[in-house]
């Protein structure tokens, strides 16, 4: 369980998001929504406690994240970020085997090392381990970090699902920037599977409606900082907060299979 | 890693090789004294005196005579290293007070007892001159030709002077010299200690004034120093003058030489340091020389 | 990235080329000694031989300490440039370039020219001590004046302008200093900017052993976390690394190593820029193995420049700042235009 209580993040007196009180349930896909400037971002990087809000407070499962050791939280909380650079010529095994740093001390162990070959196969890049990952395309590298990231809130299923960590928090911050659309589905079909565990809490931000009105179970439109709306795609992704919020008129067109389709003008 | 195995073994060969140039001459094998002398004058004495062959290193900057070109160099005066003087096995060390460096280095050579010579005297005059090269004589017990260096020092001196009772004018003379130390054009004030000292004299001793009153070495900093001083004209030692590429113009640039009467005039030209900087054993020919200069 | 060798292969070769090196470094110079002479010179010591000959202690007391400088401040100067490669998340700084080196050269002129003013001057300490505050000073101002408001993270243009401006400006303060001291007190400008190992002793030895060990040991420690710092602060953050605490060790470590052996040489510069990078064409770029790497490959750098500064020219020397620039400028223009870093 992870609960937004009140929060409130200002930069320079500027209030980037304010009173923000949402409740993010653990087996469910949470997708945050809005215009630009809206405060997505922000309330991504507090939630994942990369930003510390001046009122309010976030709580992982009942405890002040607040209060929470960085090395601890490290092992149980993974952020993919939009676009990853690295600094200097690292392989991109390097890359994901750095999702187990707060696992291990001095040097990997065989658990790690099968972790990372593991996540490789599952995101396609097991062909790039020892290329730069400087050279890979955009697309490449996003799957690489996705790799990296689930490497490193990685959870035994087959002998407990209970290791000692507790609940794992899953943080995605507009992943599917430069993807192709065959990626981006199956990116959003991982995402969907893996946020379906009992003890994964999962929260991310997409730009695209359809995507998120398909995938998530429950979405959060925000409005110059502040909530507009909670719940269900289809109690959210309404006409009349689409137009108040993101100023486009939609349209909505019945979709086999897949539910409903937006189209905007 | 093969690379670099190979550049090691290139190094070592190249070790093996001779050496280069000035750098490259063997050592004197002598019995007896072997001396490295790091002071262009007492170089210039040693050799006058024909005592050289005792001479086993030599600074860079002492360059005269030329034939001291062959003789193994130790580097220059203020950047000098302990194992090189030393690899040359050497019984003392004579310099001028003071004038080598780094510290350290002569820390080191100290500790390992090699001593490290002055002579009393000091070339900033004719008398001192003459005093140094006894005391120099002495060393290498060649008195006999030190006498007559002093005294040719001495008749050429008297004939020079005769022939700067010649012009009737007193040109004021500004001299510029390149230090080498500090990187920085430096002007010769009136007096002082050292090479200035000695400058000042020599132009004296030529029929000139010096344009400057400030005794000593002054940065030029500001061109307020040469305006003020308006020489009639300005010598620029050898190395500066080079280093500028012996341009004129160049020379203009420096800071107050372009408003100087001697700009204007065109009285502006090179002068080997080893002829002005100091007294020396060619001193009594050298007035002659720079009064011819001067006088233009 | 193929065909790597394999860690344990690579660092038995470095620390082999590395023991070849510095018994040539001991052997050869302006009076060459052969194995005989040395193992004379060393028993020498031993109670009951003859006391040393005039040779014998310039290798005891010369050679040998100058031949072990020079692998301690070599080893420094490598570290130096790995940590600040990977503190400015930028290959291509390193000390020399962005104003530590000047900085503490100017810490240590200072010390010279008005250190007997005040009464501390004999402390075995203050020396250093004074290249380290030096060196602080002028990193610190660089680090702060390139950094972009945005992402904290210092452009490479930003880094080399600041480093330029800064360096001319402490070079010109020790300038100032010169102009200020009594000869022979202050050591020449040449001395501080061109660098030499000319007066290397026993004592300097010490002094820069111990830092250089220590600074290593410490940063040896930090080097997962910098790993981490190289796909950005924020991914690091989230990874569990306490950026600013690793930013501030980084750097301290960083100054402090280059800044006292700077204080017994003067500036050498290059030597940081170009060890990181041989190492990571040879093994790839993760810290661990790169930072004790640098140690390594940098003491073998600078003796071999060392050699060919006491060689070339002998029994005369070069300033051994004259040869790093000698190979490092063309290095460094080399890597100026390969297009595989990101500016």
């Amino acid at each position: 369980m992870l609960e937004a209580i009140d929060v409130t993040y200002k930069v320079g007196g500027r209030e980037l998001i304010s009173g923000i009180s949402v409740l993010f349930a653990p087996g469910k896909l949470h997708l945050i929504v809005g215009p630009n400037g809206a405060g997505k971002s922000t309330l991504i990087k507090v939630l994942a406690r990369y930003l510390r809000p001046q009122i309010g407070r976030v709580e992982y499962d009942g405890i002040d994240v607040a209060n929470t050791g960085e090395a601890d939280l490290a092992k149980r909380r993974a952020v993919l970020s939009q676009a990853v650079e690295a600094a200097f010529p690292l392989t991109a095994r390097e890359i994901v085997m750095m999702g187990r740093y707060p696992h291990f001390g001095g040097r990997p162990g065989p658990v790690d090392e099968k972790i990372v070959d593991e996540m490789m196969e599952l995101f396609d890049v097991a062909e790039f381990a020892d290329r730069n990952y400087q050279t890979l395309s955009g697309g490449e590298r996003q799957r690489v970090n996705f790799a990296r990231v689930l490497a490193q809130i990685w959870i035994d299923r087959e002998h407990s699902s209970h290791d000692g960590l507790g609940p794992r928090y899953l943080f995605l911050d507009e992943p599917l920037t430069f993807l192709d659309i065959r990626h981006q589905l199956a990116f959003m079909k991982m995402v969907k599977d893996f946020a379906s565990h009992a003890d994964v809490v999962t929260v991310g931000v997409v730009h695209d409606l359809n995507l998120a009105g398909r995938f998530a179970d429950d979405v959060v439109m925000l409005h110059e900082g502040r909530v507009k709306a909670v719940g269900a795609a289809v109690d959210v992704l309404t006409s009349e907060n689409i137009r108040n919020v993101f100023g486009v008129e939609p349209s909505f067109i019945p979709a086999a299979g897949v539910g409903t389709h937006l189209i905007f003008d | 890693m093969k690379a670099l195995l190979s550049i090691i073994l290139l190094l070592t060969a190249i070790v093996a090789g001779p050496g280069c140039g000035r750098f490259g001459n063997p050592s004197n094998d002598t019995t007896g004294d072997r001396v490295v002398v790091i002071s262009p004058i007492y170089n210039e004495i040693i050799w006058a005196l024909g005592a050289q062959d005792h001479v086993v290193g030599v600074d860079l900057s002492s360059t005269y005579p030329p034939e001291i070109k062959g003789v193994t160099t130790v580097g220059y005066h203020r950047a000098l290293s302990a194992e090189g003087i030393l690899s040359l096995h050497p019984t003392a060390i004579l310099t001028s007070e003071g004038n080598i460096g780094p510290p350290q280095v002569i820390e080191q050579i100290k500790g390992l007892n090699i001593p490290i010579q002055s002579f009393k005297a000091k070339n900033d005059s004719v008398d001192g001159t003459k005093a140094l090269i006894r005391e120099i004589a002495a060393f290498f017990h060649k008195e006999e030709k030190g006498e007559e260096l002093c005294r040719n020092l001495d008749s050429q001196l008297a004939a020079s002077l005769e022939k700067v009772k010649q012009y009737s004018d007193h040109p004021r003379v500004a001299v510029i010299h390149f230090g080498r130390a500090s990187n920085v054009y430096l002007v010769v004030g009136k007096g002082g200690g050292g090479d200035a000292g000695g400058v000042s004299k020599m132009i004296e001793l030529a029929g000139g004034e010096m344009a400057l009153e400030k005794s000593g070495m002054q940065r030029m900093e500001s061109p307020e120093i040469i305006a003020q001083a308006n020489p009639d004209v300005v010598l620029v030692t050898d190395y500066g003058f080079d280093r500028l590429g012996g341009s004129i113009d160049q020379i203009k640039a420096l800071p107050g030489v372009e408003t100087s009467n001697a700009a204007k005039n065109g009285r502006i030209y090179r002068v080997e340091e080893n002829q002005l900087n100091y007294f020396g054993p060619r001193s009594g020919e050298n007035v002659a020389k720079v009064a011819a200069l001067i006088h233009q | 990235m193929a065909n790597r060798p394999s860690e344990r292969a690579l660092s038995l070769a470095l620390v082999a080329v590395a023991l070849i090196v510095t018994a040539a470094a001991i052997r050869y110079g302006a009076i060459d000694f052969s194995f005989a002479d040395i193992s004379a010179a060393l028993s020498s010591l031993l109670p009951g031989h003859a006391e040393p000959t005039i040779d014998q202690r310039i290798f005891l007391e010369l050679r040998l300490p100058r031949t072990i400088l020079c692998l301690f401040v070599g080893a420094s100067l490598g570290v130096g440039g790995t940590l600040m490669q990977a503190l400015f998340r930028n290959p291509i700084v390193e000390p020399g370039l962005v104003g530590t080196s000047s900085g503490a050269a100017f810490g240590s002129a200072f010390f010279f020219v008005l250190g007997g003013a005040f009464h501390f001057a004999d402390a075995i300490w203050s020396l250093p001590l004074a290249a380290c505050l030096g060196g602080v000073v002028s990193t610190y101002l660089v680090f702060l004046l390139a950094r972009s408001r945005e992402d904290g993270r210092a452009s490479i243009v930003m880094l080399l302008l600041t480093g330029l401006a800064v360096n001319a400006l402490f070079m010109s303060a020790i300038g100032f200093l010169s102009y200020l001291a009594r000869d022979p007190q202050a050591r020449s400008i040449t001395f501080w900017s061109l660098g030499t190992l000319s007066g290397a002793n026993w004592r300097s030895v010490c002094i820069v052993a111990f830092s250089t060990v220590a600074g290593t040991t410490v940063a040896l420690r930090y080097s997962k976390q910098l790993n981490a710092l190289m796909i950005g602060e924020e991914e690091a953050a989230y990874l569990g690394v306490n950026v600013n605490r690793l930013k501030w060790i980084i750097l301290s470590v960083n100054v402090v190593i280059v800044a006292v052996a700077t204080a017994f040489t003067g500036v050498i510069s290059f030597v940081g820029l170009i060890v990181p990078h041989i190492l990571r064409m040879m093994r790839g770029a993760d810290n661990r193995f790169l930072i004790a790497g640098s140690a390594v490959t940098g003491a073998i750098l600078l003796s071999v420049a060392d050699l060919v500064a006491r060689l070339a020219l002998r029994p005369a020397e070069l300033p051994i700042g004259i040869v790093t620039s000698a190979v490092g400028v063309p290095v460094f223009l080399y890597l100026l235009r390969r297009r595989q870093y990101v500016f």
